[in-house]
C-alpha cells in the first residue's frame, strides 16, 4: 500500500510541474511552490483519515487551477505577444505584414500569375519568340505573315511552332444573353505545343474551329454547368463546337484570354496578315546557339533586312519574378555594408549557449519573415498594374532592392537593442559621461532591460579598448529593482 | 469586489472555511470536500476580488518543522463584510462550517 502511494505520489509531482508549464512564468516558481507544499502534507496525511488523500486525484486538480491563472492573466494584461517590445510582437507583425502581401498577390490576377510558378512544368524546350525582348511576353508582337512563314522555313529550328491572335467577340451564352469574351482566334496546334493534353485539334463544327473555354469562363458565363462541353456556342452568329474546359494552370496565357478559338490555317488567313499575336514553339535544341539567360536570339534575312528575334524559354519566364527577387537581394546584401554597421556587438558575458542559439535563431527569423514580407509586395507593385515587361522587371527589382535594403538596416539595428535573453526591446537609455572627457573616461549611452538582465553600453565614439557595445549581466540580486519581476517566493513574508 | 456582490454557494463555502480557521488550500478541501480543481482556482478568485489575502510561512518555522513553507490565507476587512451578506443568502452556511466568533454566539445563547 505504502509502495502504491509512493509512486502515485511521484506521478503527482510529474503532474503538478507538467501543469506548472500552463502557469506564466512570472507566476511559476511560487505556483509550483505551494503546490509541492500541499502535495507534501497530502502525502503526510493519512488516507483513511481524509477524504482527496489520493496525491495522484489531488494533482490533477492543478491543471484547472494552471489553466484558470494563464486566463486571469491573459485578461487581465492582455496577451503577451501584443506587449511592446516583446519579440513575438515584431514576429507577429512582420508575418501580418507578409499575409498581406500574399492576399494582395492573390487579389491581382497578373501579380498571382507572376507569383505561382504554374508555367515552370511546360516543357523546357518551349519558347515564346517576340520581336520586343522581354516586353513580347505580355504584348503581341509577331505578326501573322511571319508566323506564316515561319511554318514552312523554319523546320530545322523549331519542331512546332503556333500562334495565336488576341481579339474581343460576342458569343451567345444562354438564353437571350450574350456576352463580350476576349477569345484568341489560334491555330489548331497550340495545346498540342504548349504540352496541355486534351482535344487541341479543329473539332466537328460546320467551319472546322472548336471553342476551348477557360475555367474562370466556364464558371462565370455557364455557371459551370457540367454537360457543355460537346455542346455549340454561337460566337458573332457562327456556330462552334465547346470542345474543352481549361484548367486553371493552364489557361494562363499572355493576353489574359477566355477562351481560345482554335481553326484551320485557312481561316486563319483571312485575318490582316499585319495582325500582331503571339507566337509558342518548340525548339530543336542542336539548332540554336546555348540561351543567354533564358534567351535565345533567331535571326533571317529576307530582301536584304535581318530582323532579331528573342526565343524567350516559357519555364524561365515564369521563374522570372524569382530571379529578379534573388538579384534584388544580392545588391541588397551587397550594399548593407556601406550603410550600417554588421557588428552586433559583444555579449561574451556570461550568457548559455541557449541564449546564443534563440538570439541568433529570432535574428534569422525576422531575416525570414522580411524576405516573405517583400517578395509578394515586389511581385505585387510591379507585376499588378498593367506595365509593359521590362518595366516590370525594373520597377520589381528597384522596389525589392530598396525595401530589402532598408528592412536589413532595420533587423540590425533591432537585434542591438533587444535584450539577448529576453529578446525584448531595451528601454530608458541615459547618457553617461562627458563628451569633453572622451579620452579620460568613458562616453556613451547605457540601456537596460526591464526585466533586469542586464545594461548596454553603447560608446560614444568607438575607441580601442571600447569600439562596440557591450552587454553586462546583471545577477539576481538586481531583480527587485526591476517591477516585471518582483514577485514573493516561498518563505518570503 | 463591493460587499453586495453575489458569491456562489462553493465561493462561499471556501470562504466561510478560511474564515473559519482553514487556512489553506488543502484545509479548505478537507473541510469542504470539494476537490482540489475546484477549491484552488475558486482561492485565487478570491484573492484577485480582495476577499481574501495570502502569504508565506517564514522559511525558519518550515525548516524548523523540516517540511516545504506552506501558503497560508486569512479573510480581509471586505471578505468579512461579503460573507456578512452572503450569511443572508446562505443562512445554513454557517451552521455548516461554523466560526469560532459564531460558535461564542450559539454558546453566549444557550
Amino acid at each position: 500500500m505504502k509502495r502504491l502511494r509512493f509512486h502515485s505520489a511521484s506521478l503527482a509531482q510529474i503532474n503538478i510541474r507538467a501543469a506548472s508549464l500552463l502557469v506564466p512564468h512570472s507566476d511559476r516558481l511560487e505556483w509550483t511552490a505551494e503546490w509541492n507544499a500541499e502535495l507534501y502534507h497530502l502525502c503526510q496525511c493519512r488516507p483513511s483519515h481524509t477524504p482527496h488523500a489520493d496525491p495522484l486525484e489531488f494533482s490533477l486538480g492543478a491543471f484547472r487551477d494552471a489553466f484558470w491563472i494563464r486566463c486571469n492573466h491573459l485578461r487581465s494584461d492582455g496577451l503577451p505577444i501584443l506587449k511592446a517590445g516583446s519579440p513575438a510582437r515584431c514576429g507577429l507583425l512582420l508575418t501580418t505584414f507578409a499575409v498581406i502581401g500574399f492576399l494582395a498577390c492573390l487579389c491581382l490576377p497578373r501579380a498571382r500569375t507572376a507569383l505561382l510558378p504554374i508555367h515552370s512544368f511546360r516543357p523546357t524546350d518551349l519558347v515564346m519568340i517576340s520581336s520586343a525582348s522581354y516586353a513580347g511576353a505580355q504584348l503581341p508582337t509577331i505578326p501573322l505573315e511571319n508566323y506564316q512563314e515561319w511554318q514552312t522555313d523554319t523546320d530545322k529550328l523549331f519542331s512546332q511552332i503556333a500562334w495565336y491572335y488576341p481579339s474581343a467577340k460576342n458569343v451567345y451564352v444562354s438564353h437571350q444573353r450574350t456576352a463580350r469574351l476576349s477569345i484568341a482566334l489560334a491555330s489548331g496546334n497550340l495545346f498540342r505545343v504548349l504540352g496541355v493534353p486534351g482535344p487541341s485539334a479543329p473539332g466537328r463544327s460546320p467551319n472546322g474551329a472548336s471553342l476551348i473555354l477557360s475555367r474562370a469562363a466556364w464558371r462565370t458565363w455557364y455557371h459551370g454547368d457540367p454537360n457543355l462541353v460537346g455542346r455549340t456556342a454561337n460566337i458573332d452568329g457562327q456556330p462552334v463546337l465547346i470542345a474543352a474546359i481549361l484548367p486553371d494552370n493552364d489557361g494562363q496565357l499572355p493576353g489574359q484570354m477566355e477562351a481560345w478559338l482554335l481553326e484551320d490555317q485557312h481561316a486563319l488567313g483571312q485575318l490582316p496578315p499585319k495582325a500582331k499575336g503571339f507566337v509558342f514553339a518548340r525548339i530543336r535544341g542542336s539548332a540554336f546557339p546555348a540561351p543567354r539567360g533564358g534567351i535565345r536570339v533567331m535571326t533571317e534575312t529576307r530582301a536584304g533586312v535581318t530582323p532579331c528575334f528573342e526565343c524567350i524559354s516559357v519555364a524561365w519566364l515564369a521563374r522570372q519574378p524569382t530571379s529578379n527577387f534573388f538579384f534584388a537581394l544580392l545588391l541588397a546584401s551587397m550594399a548593407l555594408p556601406a550603410t550600417t554597421a554588421l557588428p552586433l556587438g559583444d555579449y561574451r558575458d556570461r550568457l548559455a549557449l541557449t541564449v546564443h542559439a534563440r538570439r541568433w535563431a529570432f535574428l534569422a527569423m525576422k531575416f525570414l519573415l522580411v524576405l516573405a514580407v517583400v517578395y509578394p509586395a515586389s511581385i505585387a507593385l510591379a507585376w499588378g498594374p498593367s506595365l509593359a515587361g521590362s518595366t516590370a522587371v525594373f520597377l520589381q527589382v528597384a522596389t525589392a532592392f530598396l525595401a530589402l535594403l532598408f528592412a536589413f538596416r532595420w533587423i540590425l539595428q533591432d537585434q542591438r537593442r533587444r535584450c539577448p535573453e529576453c529578446l525584448r526591446l531595451l528601454s530608458n537609455p541615459a547618457r553617461v559621461g562627458q563628451a569633453s572627457c572622451n579620452f579620460l573616461s568613458w562616453n556613451g549611452t547605457e540601456l537596460f532591460c526591464d526585466r533586469g538582465h542586464g545594461l548596454l553600453h553603447i560608446p560614444e565614439l568607438a575607441t580601442s579598448w571600447f569600439s562596440t557595445q557591450r552587454w553586462l549581466c546583471l545577477d539576481s540580486s538586481w531583480l527587485c529593482l526591476f517591477p516585471e519581476t518582483r514577485s514573493p517566493s516561498p518563505g518570503m513574508v | 469586489m463591493p460587499v453586495d456582490a453575489k458569491l456562489s454557494h462553493t465561493a462561499a463555502m471556501i470562504l466561510q472555511a478560511i474564515h473559519a480557521g482553514h487556512i489553506y488550500g488543502f484545509s479548505v478541501m478537507q473541510m469542504t470536500g470539494l476537490p482540489s480543481g475546484t477549491v484552488y482556482p475558486a482561492m485565487r478568485r478570491l484573492e484577485r476580488d480582495g476577499l481574501i489575502l495570502s502569504r508565506w510561512e517564514q522559511q525558519s518555522i518550515a525548516d524548523a518543522d523540516q517540511r516545504p513553507p506552506r501558503k497560508y490565507y486569512r479573510v480581509t476587512r471586505t471578505g468579512k463584510a461579503t460573507l456578512e451578506a452572503v450569511y443572508q443568502r446562505y443562512p445554513l452556511l454557517e451552521k455548516m462550517i461554523p466560526s469560532p466568533q459564531s460558535a461564542l454566539k450559539v454558546e453566549q445563547r444557550v
